[in-house]
Parts: C-alpha cells; structure tokens; sequence
C-alpha cells in the first residue's frame, strides 16, 4: 500500500513535469489522455519513466487505455508487471 | 444564411474543378508576382502527389519558363522518386537541377547521428547490414492514447526486429532526420535568392494542420498553394490536370528512411479518404453518429478519432508558430 501511494506521488511529480501541468489538477484518477493532458512525446517519457525508476518495460500489445488512463491504472499496471517478473 | 450539407462520402468532391483550379492559380499568380514580388518561382519535386500537383498548378498559374524544379535525392532515397520527378519535370516542360545531398548530411554528422541513436536500441543494427525505419504503433481506432513510435531494423533476408523507441533515441533520430528536410530548403533557397524567385511549398492541408512537417524545413516557404486542399482533392486535381498516372497510383511515403515507409504508417494511421472525411466532419462539427453511420464506424470510435484530432492541434501548434516577438 505504502509502495502504491510513494509510486502515485513519483508519478503525479513526473507528469506534472513532463506536462507543465499545474500538479494539483493531477489527481490519481484524472484521465490523463482522455483530457489533453499527454501528447506522444510525453506518453513516450512516461514509458521511459517506467523502465527507468521501476524497471518495468512496456510491450507494445500493453498500450492500451486500460494500463495508461490514469495515475491509478498506470499504478495497477506497474504492480502487474512486477507479478510476472 | 448557409445550410449545412448532409455528410455524405462524397462530400469532398470538388464539383467545378476547373473553376477551383483557376482560382488556384489566379491567387498564386498575383502572390507571387505582385506580394511576394518575385520572378518566378521554384519548387523542390519528389515524385510524390503534392509536389506534383503543386508543380503543375504553379506552370499552369506562370507558365513553364518561370517555374524551376529541383531534385534533392540522398543516399536513403527511393530511385523511384528521382525518376518520376524527372518525368513530370519533362511533361511540364519545366528545367530541373539535381542536387545530391548526401555529402552535405555527412558534413552535418546526419547519418552518423543517426545510426549512433539506433545502435543504442540495435545493438547489431550496422546501416550497411541493415535497413531502418520508425513507424506508428497500430491503433487507428483507438486514438484516445497518442501514437507511440516504434523502430524497425531489417536485414538482408528480409526478417525484422521491431521496438518501442526510448525518449532519448526517439529524439536523436528525428532531430537528426531533420537534417535532411532542413539541408532541402536551404538549397531550395540558395536557387530561389539566386534566381529572384519564390519558395513555392508542397504541403497539403493534413500536414499542416496536423503538423506533420519539419519546422524551417518543408515547412519553410513563401506560399502553399496546396494547404487547403485534403488528400483526395489533391488527387482529383492531379487527374484534371494530368499528372503522370505513375505519380497519382504510388503510394505516398516519407523517403526519409532507408527502409520504405508509407505516411499512413509514420504519421496518419488511417487511409486517406478516411482521414479526408473525419478531419472534414471534424472541423464542422458534425455528430459523430451521423459521421459514423456514413463511414462504418461507431459514433463512439468516431468521437475518439477527434479527440485524437484536438490533440494532434494542440500538441502540434508549436510548430506552426511564428517566433514569438517582443
């Protein structure tokens, strides 16, 4: 539980980053493509952000909306990744 | 006041294709004579669609005496771009340089800088061995997430080896890419100052809304004559105006890597009738039910398209600005 709130609060910094998005409109469940949020390049870092501070590497059959939408499934994602590692 | 048409799939058509041709040329005519005050005016011809029909439009408008081509094939060329330009450069009676650029990208490093970024991805990956290119993950219909690039090696026997491209690399790759589009327009400038004449630019109305043009590189010109045009019209037009029917049947591709690479696999991600009708109903505000029912998608599928459009707007704007002044 801990390890999901520390890996919320890495992601909300590094999209706020990546995004020049004010980090309070970045909620865990803020549906981060769905509101313009995210372009291409910063899909791309995150996916660099991924490997890089939790060792996971995203397949391309795993970009989809259900692993990406949100800090929340991003979360869930990391989580179910680090099971089949 | 205007009522609005019933979206159709032939909403697109041009019905009077002459009347929309004169006026083409008529607007070019007087821009490049009386606003830009210019010569003439010279266009960089691939071989591809829009060089074409910009080409031929720009004769038409100025007549072939005030109309220069110039060819400005590198190593990674397709050979085919060079001979279907020279083809229509003759039909139009129009005199052409070729200017081979591949020494000027060794001087910048393009290559090397390149090949430098792939090899981080591609340990094995040797550009004499291999041959590369990026491309878009598959997701036409489900652009609610934006495209990711991939890179592909592939070698002599055919077999491929494909990746999601790191940040950093993915960077690199392109930055040194556009090497090749910026290098085009300095030399299509060198001809346009040295002849006095007008940068006559080739894209059409999808690369520069949806941004898929190199800043200061094809996008640098002093008119676009075919920016309001979407990809079908352009067609249309290239058959009224009897463009080569090898140029009007390829395939457009990037001619930028060395592996062939269409532009619906790098950048659009849907055929171009497609991608025509959706940008259409897009920027006119039809319902996406009413769009989906003509074009066989769900008004649901319909709707992620253009929100898949607002994104490429935004995330694109940048490089259509101008430098912001103080």
């Amino acid at each position: 539980m801990e390890i999901a709130i520390m890996q919320i609060e890495q992601l909300r910094n590094f999209i706020s980053e990546i995004t020049f998005t004010d980090i309070d409109k970045i909620r865990e469940d803020t549906l981060i493509f769905e509101e313009g949020i995210f372009d291409s390049l910063g899909f791309l870092s995150l996916i660099s952000f991924l490997d890089e501070e939790f060792g996971v590497e995203v397949e391309n059959d795993e970009l989809n909306e259900v692993n990406f939408e949100s800090i929340n499934a991003i979360v869930a994602f990391i989580a179910k990744k680090k099971i089949i590692q | 006041m205007e009522v609005k048409p019933n979206f159709t799939k032939d909403i697109l058509k041009i019905h009077d294709i002459e009347s929309t041709v004169n006026a083409i040329c008529n607007n070019l005519k007087n821009d490049i004579l009386k606003v830009l005050r210019r010569k003439g005016g010279i266009i960089g011809i691939s071989g591809g669609i829009d060089s074409s029909v910009t080409l031929a439009l720009a004769v038409r408008a100025l007549g072939s005496d005030k109309i220069k081509g110039l060819m400005l094939p590198e190593r990674d060329s397709s050979p085919e771009s060079l001979e279907l330009a020279k083809k229509l450069a003759d039909k139009f009676h129009i005199q052409y340089e070729i200017e081979e650029i591949s020494d000027a990208l060794d001087g910048l490093n393009c290559y090397k800088r390149r090949d430098e970024a792939v090899k981080k991805v591609f340990s094995e990956y040797d550009p004499l061995n291999y041959k590369f290119k990026i491309g878009i993950t598959p997701n036409p219909l489900n652009p609610s997430l934006p495209a990711i690039f991939n890179a592909t090696i592939i070698d002599s026997r055919g077999e491929k080896n494909s990746k999601i491209l790191p940040l950093a690399e993915y960077l690199q790759i392109v930055a040194a890419s556009n090497f090749k589009q910026r290098t085009r327009m300095s030399m299509i400038y060198y001809y346009a100052e040295k002849m006095h004449y007008a940068v006559i630019g080739t894209p059409n109305k999808h690369e520069v809304e949806q941004g898929f043009f190199v800043k200061h590189g094809d996008g640098g010109a002093d008119v676009m004559p075919i920016a309001h045009l979407y990809k079908t019209q352009v067609y249309q037009i290239a058959r009224y105006l009897d463009i080569p029917q090898e140029i009007i049947d390829r395939t457009p591709t990037t001619d930028t890597y060395s592996a062939e690479q269409t532009q619906e696999e790098f950048f659009f991600q849907m055929p171009f009738y497609l991608m025509d009708l959706l940008w259409y109903a897009f920027e006119n505000n039809f319902d996406a039910e009413e769009v989906g029912e003509v074009v066989g998608m769900t008004g649901k599928e319909v709707q992620s398209v253009f929100n898949g459009f607002v994104r490429k707007i935004k995330t694109t704007d940048y490089l259509r600005m101008s430098p912001i002044k103080y």
